[in-house]
């Protein structure tokens, strides 16, 4: 990995960690608890492709695995959340 | 030098898909279309990443592919899961011609 490819990929870091507030923004202002739930699902999803370039920056591939939590967790949420939502039970 | 930069364009097509999965989010008239864009966020956009980062970093294919194939099963059925609870929860359809739902559901109230 040259020097160049490191800082270009932290570059995409960065903005990926930008694209982030306009999902925090819809988190808040979204009328809707759906939209909040859609919005907390983006943002789960943005933070999985953030791990994965750190993992590209930090060379480790140790640091995927928590992507592969993190996917696994917010998909559970997101259907206990979905249920809750649409019939006010959660079990 | 070659590999490098393939990896680096399919981050760079990862993030543009992100950014404009993100700009649909925060412009889309209702919930449902948004939850449409969210799709983009996950699928092509991760998608991106995930590749450049298996040509980036070799000795990892085999985690990523199996990141890439668990996003591919789980974030559809997620997508699903909230369009239905904002169904049901009562979430209006902006600028909507057609709700077919609603007519299946009055037609089996009214059989009941």
């Amino acid at each position: 990995m040259s020097t160049l490819a490191a800082n270009l990929v932290q570059i995409a870091v960065i903005v990926m960690i930008f694209l982030l507030m306009p999902c925090a923004w819809r988190a808040f202002k979204g009328p809707s608890p759906a939209d909040r739930l859609q919005a907390l699902d983006t943002i789960t999803m943005l933070l999985i492709g953030i791990i994965v370039l750190l993992a590209v920056v930090q060379g480790s591939s140790f640091v995927i695995d928590v992507a592969l939590a993190l996917s696994a967790f917010s998909f559970v949420a997101t259907l206990a959340i979905a249920r809750y939502l649409a019939e006010g039970r959660l079990f | 030098m070659l590999g490098e930069i393939i990896g680096l364009l399919f981050i760079l097509s990862g993030v543009t898909f992100c950014a404009l999965g993100v700009l649909g989010i925060m412009r889309l008239p209702d919930v449902y279309s948004r939850i449409h864009a969210s799709g983009k966020v996950a699928i092509l956009g991760i998608f991106g990443l995930l590749a450049g980062t298996a040509i980036l970093l070799p000795e990892a294919t085999l985690k990523l592919l199996g990141l890439g194939v668990f996003i591919l099963l789980t974030s559809p059925v997620a997508s699903h899961a909230i369009a239905a609870a904002a169904y049901r929860s009562g979430v209006p359809l902006k600028q909507a011609t057609r709700d077919d739902l609603a007519e299946r559901n009055r037609a089996i109230a009214a059989e009941e």
